[in-house]
């Protein structure tokens, strides 16, 4: 799995918040184009995993490679690192004292170094992408949580990053609004996109994804094709999570 | 049975009249009791002040007390005696009001009618109310207004940026960067400003020697110690913020201080404009402890003036118009703070830009 075409690999990753040991020595690579679902029960790790990918979470011990180069090598510049992985919370996080075009063109103008009008432009095409074009004026408050939530995607994808993550980004919408979320990540993956899921959203799992990792207690558990996994799960564990939420 | 009914509708609204009454005369007695006696001294003329003495102790004033009183009476009688038996909620919130606003009009009354019959009576309205002896002291009152307003104003400033540089040294995850901002923080916030004044003043200008007028330390003291308080309120402000928020900025590869600056800071400043405000409410009236430091002439805040002029004048009247000053200043903007954060809680200033 570890070949020239992976875009991400992590290697013996250990994380610790105090005493509590969360990643228990993660090795993953993830492929170009490559749609990795991670799914498991709450407390297993799956969100800090993904989030030590872009180093929101620095690992307490093992490697992570960002497209050829050690990102956990001191002397990398992690903000442009940063860059080029976009991330999407499960609470949008969208500021809220900017409209939803001032969201996305702010670091367009101040980490891109992009023009008014270019990140303007940007933001708007980005914006319309998601099919938000005419709420570019409108404050977070003002939209329903999936298009805040549509809102956020377009803002990290402005940044034109070469991988996305997703941590349950569709966990604190209502029900009705899943699905547009859900048909915009479709989308992404279909355009090649290389993304890491981290969802509860097995129908996406089973049909998007390119690949399924079963996470519990800090280790990956089960790694293969989604459509086997569901089909025969190889461990007990695995086995014993998806009866309970399929 | 139909007729029951319809009995039970004339008695609500003959109680809801009844319970209006109440309201009406409890209200009238306060402002027959405030707002005549004021009329009434104002028409005779407040100065000098022997006018104003005359008139409070004139059978007219008494006539206008003992009116008042005989309407609260009445009020606090029906007020308190009926509201139980009232059959609706807002008749019986009118009656108890009618009630209180009477019971207000008697303790007024009563202490004001006794306060007259006093030896000192006359004594005290010339101490505090000799307008006419503030005269030629008015213009420098004026001044001495702007001051107040200038010092406070400036120490805020001061305070405002030099606090929300401490705010985020003291948000640093590294020790050596938190630990000199949190030793003087705490500093100025355990001695007493008065102390601060001393030593910045006395201690550090005439003791080295420094070229620095009384006007200025003051405000730069005020502004060094005002920095403290403001840190601790912009650290607040900032811890309120959800952590997603420096996170979605970090993730976007905005550098700590581009997501302080562009997204943490904006939303923490609009979060603390309350507690600001309040802040310099306290200021204003903190500027009035420099006086002991001894102003310039022109320099002058309103306690300065004040004991000037009282000095000047052995009358009090100077702290009277200094208090009115002070008040004029503070009131609106308290009323501002108020008007604020009920905006602040229905969540309005959040969203607005």
């Amino acid at each position: 799995m570890s070949g020239n075409s992976s875009l991400v690999r992590l290697e013996g990753i250990h994380k610790h918040f105090g005493a509590l040991h969360v990643l228990k020595g993660i090795d993953l690579a993830v492929e170009k184009s490559g749609v990795v679902v991670i799914i498991g029960p709450s407390g297993s790790g799956k969100s800090t995993l993904l989030r030590t990918i872009n180093l929101l979470e620095e690992p307490s011990a093992g490697r992570v490679f960002f497209d050829g180069r050690e990102i956990t090598d001191i002397r990398t510049d992690v903000n442009k690192v940063r860059t080029e992985i976009g991330i999407v919370f499960q609470q949008f996080n969208l500021w809220p004292h900017m409209t939803a075009l001032g969201n996305i063109a702010i670091s367009l103008r101040k980490v891109l170094k992009l023009s008014q009008e270019q990140a303007r432009d940007r933001a708007l095409e980005e914006l319309e992408h998601v099919g938000l074009g005419n709420k570019a004026g409108a404050h977070p408050g003002q939209l329903s949580g999936g298009q805040q939530q549509r809102v956020a995607i377009a803002r990290a994808l402005a940044m034109r990053p070469k991988l996305m993550l997703f941590d349950e980004i569709t966990s604190a919408l209502d029900p009705e609004l899943v699905k547009e979320v859900l048909d915009t990540m479709k989308r992404l993956a279909h355009e090649g996109m290389t993304m890491v899921v981290v969802t509860h959203e097995m129908g996406f799992a089973r049909e998007v994804g390119t690949r399924l990792i079963f996470m519990d207690d800090g280790t990956i558990v089960e790694d293969g094709l989604p459509k086997e996994i569901f089909s025969q799960p190889g461990d007990a564990r695995t086995k014993s999570f998806l009866s309970h939420i399929l | 049975m139909a007729s029951r009914i319809e009995r039970l509708g004339e008695w609500r609204s003959e109680l809801t009249l009844f319970s209006l009454g109440v309201l009406v005369v409890g209200a009238a007695s306060l402002i027959v009791a405030v707002v005549g006696s004021a009329l009434f001294f104002l028409v005779q003329g407040v100065t000098p002040y022997a006018k104003l003495v005359s008139s409070a102790t004139s059978p007219f004033q008494a006539s206008i007390l003992y009116t008042a009183l005989a309407l609260a009476l009445v009020a606090v009688i029906a007020g308190f005696g009926t509201y139980k038996r009232m059959l609706t909620k807002a008749a019986r919130e009118a009656v108890i009001s009618g009630g209180a606003l009477g019971l207000q009009t008697v303790l007024v009354c009563v202490f004001y009618l006794a306060f007259r019959e006093g030896d000192k009576f006359s004594i005290f309205v010339r101490q505090f109310f000799s307008f006419d002896k503030l005269g030629p002291f008015m213009g420098q009152f004026f001044n001495a207004a702007k001051n107040t307003v200038i010092l406070a104003f400036s120490g805020q400033l001061i305070g405002m940026a030099l606090g929300l540089t401490l705010a985020l040294l003291v948000l640093s995850n590294r020790v050596v960067v938190r630990a000199p901002a949190r030793v003087y923080i705490n500093f100025m916030r355990g001695v007493p400003l008065l102390m601060l004044l001393s030593v910045g003043y006395l201690g550090v200008v005439t003791g080295l020697g420094l070229d620095v007028s009384v006007y200025k330390a003051g405000i730069v003291i005020l502004g060094l110690n005002a920095g403290a308080y403001s840190a601790e309120i912009f650290r607040s402000g900032i811890q309120s913020l959800e952590r997603g928020q420096l996170e979605a900025a970090r993730s976007l590869g905005m550098s700590y201080l581009q997501a302080m600056r562009y997204v943490i800071v904006p939303q923490a400043v609009r979060r603390v404009i309350p507690p600001l405000m309040n802040e310099f409410v306290i200021l204003i009236k903190d500027t009035s402890l420099i006086a002991f430091l001894g102003f310039a002439f022109q320099d002058r805040e309103l306690l300065a003036w004040a004991s000037d002029t009282y000095g000047e004048l052995f009358n009090s009247t100077a702290f009277t118009a200094s208090v009115l000053g002070y008040l004029v200043i503070t009131l609106p903007l308290i009323r501002l703070v108020t008007a604020l954060e009920r905006r602040l809680r229905s969540g309005l200033v959040g969203i607005g830009a």
